[in-house]
């Protein structure tokens, strides 16, 4: 029997002080909350806006897979790899962070804040050696339908992640429908609404909200607003940690 | 809250530079008291000779290590518990302690 789990926007943890504001959908850092721990694998989705020039200083990483996804302005990101990179608008970051990474990551954005996504998966295998990838999200191929942006394999418009886990975005517009298939028995799909509304089996969704829906093989919505965004994030739900 | 207790931790990890972030991290914290190991060996001589409520598996450590200080945990300190950090920081770190002591405090 299908299994949902709803939550509205404004059920999420928030908090700012003068250079951050973060909607935490599960418990993180001082956020604690035994309801909201995590949805299979997924264990982070924080709802983080940023102001101009300011950002995370040198910190750790290790054993997690981190998705960075700006919804408005860019990041500047640096790491013990090698790697300096802006990440902006219409693009994904992802660090496997394995054995050990150190990065910091800041608004590049000199006179705006920048908003971004950050998701944190589990890994399917502990201590791999770390990996970074950065891809275009491919906005001709997610109109009117999903494109995947995160997926086991790589692509030229996906970044590898080390789980069995998929990310995919689409737009849409008022009236279509799309229908959903979990890409793996006993995965479960997290869907968040970025902009719009829409129905998914008596839910209504705006945005900011999200519904996490396991126990079943596939599911369908209904458009109900122009400029819809929706980020599905398809994850294993019996973790082995 | 674990802010009103003292809780003694291990920290078991083998990249020393994230390690000393998680000691920082324990010993920042308002009754928590951290210790960290970055072998197996150092972990050992640790584990027999103190008493910790909660040692942290970190970075480096494969379940075969796992098994092995499982295994040490039992003969020496079967109540102490055994937790998996993810993270490598401030991120999770609060909420694996508080999930795994919450309970246990507020009896």
């Amino acid at each position: 029997m299908t299994r949902y789990i709803f939550h509205k926007e404004d059920s999420r943890h928030h908090e700012f002080n003068e250079w951050l504001d973060s909607k935490k959908t599960f418990s993180f850092a001082d956020y604690y909350n035994p309801k909201r721990m995590s949805f299979g694998a997924l264990r982070v989705f924080n709802d983080d806006t940023v102001q101009a020039t300011k950002g995370f200083g040198r910190h750790p990483h290790d054993n997690m897979e981190i998705i960075s996804i700006p919804l408005e302005g860019s990041l500047i990101h640096k790491d013990n790899l090698g790697n300096e990179k802006v990440v902006k608008k219409g693009e994904i970051q992802l660090m496997s962070t394995g054995s050990g990474v150190f990065h910091s990551e800041y608004n590049h954005e000199q006179d705006k804040a920048t908003r971004f996504l950050q998701i944190w998966i589990y890994p399917a295998q502990l201590n791999n050696a770390p990996a970074y990838s950065q891809v275009a999200i491919n906005e001709a191929k997610s109109q009117h339908q999903f494109s995947t942006i995160v997926a086991p394999e790589e692509g030229p418009h996906t970044a590898r992640i080390q789980q069995d886990a998929w990310l995919s975005i689409g737009h849409f517009g008022a009236g279509e429908t799309f229908r959903y298939d979990i890409r793996k028995k006993d995965n479960g799909a997290y869907v968040y609404l970025i902009s719009g509304n829409i129905e998914i089996d008596g839910h209504n969704l705006s945005a900011g909200d999200a519904l996490g829906i396991s126990d079943t093989h596939s599911f369908s919505g209904t458009i109900k607003s122009q400029d819809t965004t929706i980020l599905i994030t398809d994850v294993p739900m019996n973790l082995e940690k | 809250m674990t802010s009103n207790i003292s809780l003694r931790l291990l920290a078991i990890g083998y990249h020393p530079e994230i390690m000393q972030v998680l000691h920082r991290l324990m010993n920042s914290h308002s009754g928590w008291k951290g210790d960290i190991a970055t072998s197996l060996e150092e972990a050992t001589s640790l584990i027999t000779n103190n008493t910790y409520d909660g040692i942290l598996l970190a970075v480096g450590v494969t379940p075969e290590d796992e098994t092995f200080i499982r295994t040490q945990v039992e003969i020496t300190a079967p109540d102490t518990k055994i937790i998996r950090h993810y993270g490598g920081g401030s991120g999770l770190l609060e909420n694996e302690i508080r999930t795994t002591f919450e309970n246990l405090t507020t009896k």
